[in-house]
């Protein structure tokens, strides 16, 4: 697959662009677990448009970490992003706390994002539904938190063995940038909820029955209260979605982006 | 060289099925596990403790500050501070120390320091600390800026002990109009400041630049500490100025009975509950708290801390903890004292289960058979590190 990597200057932040497929222009705004290489995933998508795959401050070779200190900053340089790349109303997918971002640019922004595909998204909270603890250092209890089957050969081989996998500088930048923008209030804006009457755009939400770290609780209540949101539920699935439900959950995305 | 009784007035009644049922002594721990009524005798005793510890002539006492743990019961260590400037009449009172991002305003560090410092007569010692990585769980406060707010706290601290007041301080995490704290400390410009660190080249740097004091974060093998020290040393010599052995503290848990076999017999079950339970989850570095590289590092130098311990024979190897007669203690801590080029002693002689009449007896032979020996031969005697020095 054409796969091309860049390095674009964003508002003075050096800022790793991944750009992947053919076709018309979609955004992938990743999650804390920093899926900034391609996956399956990206790869089902970038069957029909060419991905837009950046890396958010503070993840994989993105810098400028040190200019965001909440998710409004971190929406903001996706503004500035989007302009660079002149993109306007493009076809948003977008995971964990890549939707949570996608959101807020939503908010700020509204014509620079397009029809948007919501996984598993953070930024509320929802009483009655806490999200669990997701700054632990145990891998096996993070598997435990994060996959529907642990024991999976998937699950497994997600995180970093132990400190001496070279994989694990990467990770703790991962942990320190969802860190930044997500430890108080953790993994929420206390103003989104209230905001939500206000996104008005075409919405697929897709969450994971199972999800033990951003319950179903929270996609019901994104479900109810965007004006124009549908929410597909994957049984016998975590928090995971691109991972687990890796064909269901790019067929839904990309059945909705074409209609 | 400096004596000094250190304590973390550690909960002593855990289950003996918590290694089983809990991941971690801290921040999660149920605290309905913590009964009051206990707890008041405890603080009490261990109040009484370091009260002994100034008639005993030892040269000062220290408390220090955790949250939400059965570690060190302390949340403030200020409270304990203040009632220790009252009922000690001659030792010095270290604080060692403040967290200060969680001080809101930090200024609060500044005048509560200020009120022992009076209270006192000038004795406090005043330690500004990060605070420890279960705390930022415990606080919610976010990790990712430790670094700044503390830099930034111990700025606004010291500019309050030292600026005429009022000024104004706008700053990345504080805004304050008006900085113009009542009282002002007894010793000027400012209490001597200490800093605990355990290991990182920036913490040492800072010290060394500021010509501050640099306490050694226990638990971990002689090693480490060695390596800590000589680095702070060669950061001073960068500086253009030899260090001042009472620049460097060491502290470890210390026991002094009648013979090595009534000392080992006597301190050790109550050794292995701290080893085992209270230690359990104090190392904990959330995201952002040192860089990511440096997190890598250390918990790649774990392998040099106490929790890996099983046997007696590994703890004397490493010297996380001396235990013996007082002349087996004084002969090991003299040895280790020189190596090391410290001259501030601070022991923790409560741990863990340990009772109070154990405690204090544990104290009594300390500050009898063992101090006195010490102070004579160490004080007439240069360290290697001055010796090499001059």
């Amino acid at each position: 697959m054409k796969t091309e990597n860049k390095t674009l200057s964003v508002a003075g932040k050096k800022t790793q662009l991944t750009i992947l497929g053919q076709g018309p222009p979609l955004l992938y705004l990743h999650s804390a677990g920093g899926e900034t290489e391609p996956i399956p995933f990206h790869e089902k998508l970038a069957e029909h448009y060419t991905v837009y795959l950046p890396a958010h401050p503070g993840f994989a070779l993105s810098e400028g970490l040190d200019q965001i200190r909440d998710i409004h900053d971190l929406a903001w340089h996706y503004v500035d992003l989007l302009n660079e790349l002149n993109l306007k109303n493009v076809p948003t997918v977008s995971y964990s706390l890549g939707a949570w971002t996608a959101t807020e640019v939503k908010l700020l922004r509204p014509e620079l994002i397009g029809p948007l595909v919501m996984i598993a998204a953070a930024g509320l909270h929802v009483d009655g539904a806490p999200m669990q603890e997701l700054f632990i250092d145990s891998f096996d209890k993070l598997r435990e938190l994060l996959f529907f089957d642990p024991k999976s050969q998937t699950a497994v081989d997600y995180f970093p063995s132990d400190v001496n996998d070279p994989r694990i500088l990467m990770w703790l930048r991962a942990r320190e940038a969802t860190a930044r923008v997500g430890w108080n209030p953790y993994l929420h804006d206390p103003k989104l909820a209230g905001h939500l009457h206000r996104i008005e755009g075409p919405v697929q939400i897709i969450w994971g029955r199972q999800d033990k770290l951003i319950p179903l609780a929270h996609g019901e209540y994104y479900a109810k209260h965007l004006p124009n949101a549908k929410l597909t539920v994957l049984e016998e699935c975590g928090h995971m979605v691109p991972y687990e439900k890796t064909e269901e959950a790019a067929k839904i995305a990309l059945d909705f982006l074409a209609s | 060289m400096k004596f000094f009784a250190f304590h973390l007035m550690p909960w002593d009644r855990l289950p003996d099925d918590f290694a089983e049922k809990y991941d971690t002594a801290w921040t999660w721990l149920p605290n309905q596990m913590f009964d009051p009524e206990h707890g008041g005798q405890l603080y009490n005793n261990y109040l009484d403790q370091l009260v002994l510890a100034d008639q005993l002539g030892f040269d000062g006492v220290c408390v220090n500050e955790h949250h939400q743990n059965a570690y060190g019961t302390m949340p403030s260590p200020n409270l304990m501070a203040s009632i220790l400037a009252r009922q000690t009449k001659n030792c010095r009172i270290a604080v060692v120390g403040n967290a200060l991002p969680f001080y809101d305003p930090p200024t609060r560090c500044a005048e509560e320091f200020a009120m022992i410092d009076c209270i006192s007569g000038g004795r406090l010692i005043a330690g500004l600390v990060v605070g420890g990585g279960p705390e930022y769980y415990s606080f919610s406060k976010n990790p990712t800026f430790a670094r700044e707010m503390y830099k930034e706290a111990f700025d606004l601290i010291l500019r309050a002990w030292t600026e005429p007041g009022p000024f104004e301080h706008y700053g990345e995490h504080w805004k304050l109009k008006y900085v113009n704290p009542w009282p002002r400390p007894i010793q000027q410009p400012h209490p001597p400041i200490w800093i605990p660190g355990a290991g990182s080249r920036e913490t040492i740097q800072f010290v060394a630049q500021r010509r501050f004091a640099y306490m050694g974060i226990p638990y971990f093998h002689m090693d480490f500490f060695q390596r800590n020290f000589d680095m702070f040393r060669d950061e001073c010599e960068k500086c253009d100025y030899t260090a001042d052995p009472e620049q460097l503290g060491w502290l470890l848990p210390i026991y002094t009975a009648e013979t090595d076999e009534q000392a080992w017999a006597e301190y050790e079950p109550h050794l292995w509950y701290f080893v085992e339970k209270l230690l359990k989850g104090l190392v904990v570095f959330p995201p952002g708290y040192t860089s990511a590289r440096s997190i890598a590092g250390i918990q790649k130098g774990l392998k040099q801390f106490m929790s890996t311990c099983k046997t007696r024979e590994d703890i004397e190897a490493g010297g996380y903890a001396i235990v013996g007669s007082p002349d087996t203690v004084r002969q090991k801590l003299s040895e280790n004292i020189k190596k090391l080029g410290v001259g501030n002693l601070l022991g923790l002689f409560q741990l863990g289960t340990l009772p109070h009449d154990l405690t204090c007896k544990n104290m009594k032979l300390f500050a009898e058979k063992v101090m006195p020996g010490l102070r004579e031969e160490l004080n007439a005697a240069p360290t290697m590190q001055q010796a090499a020095a001059t």
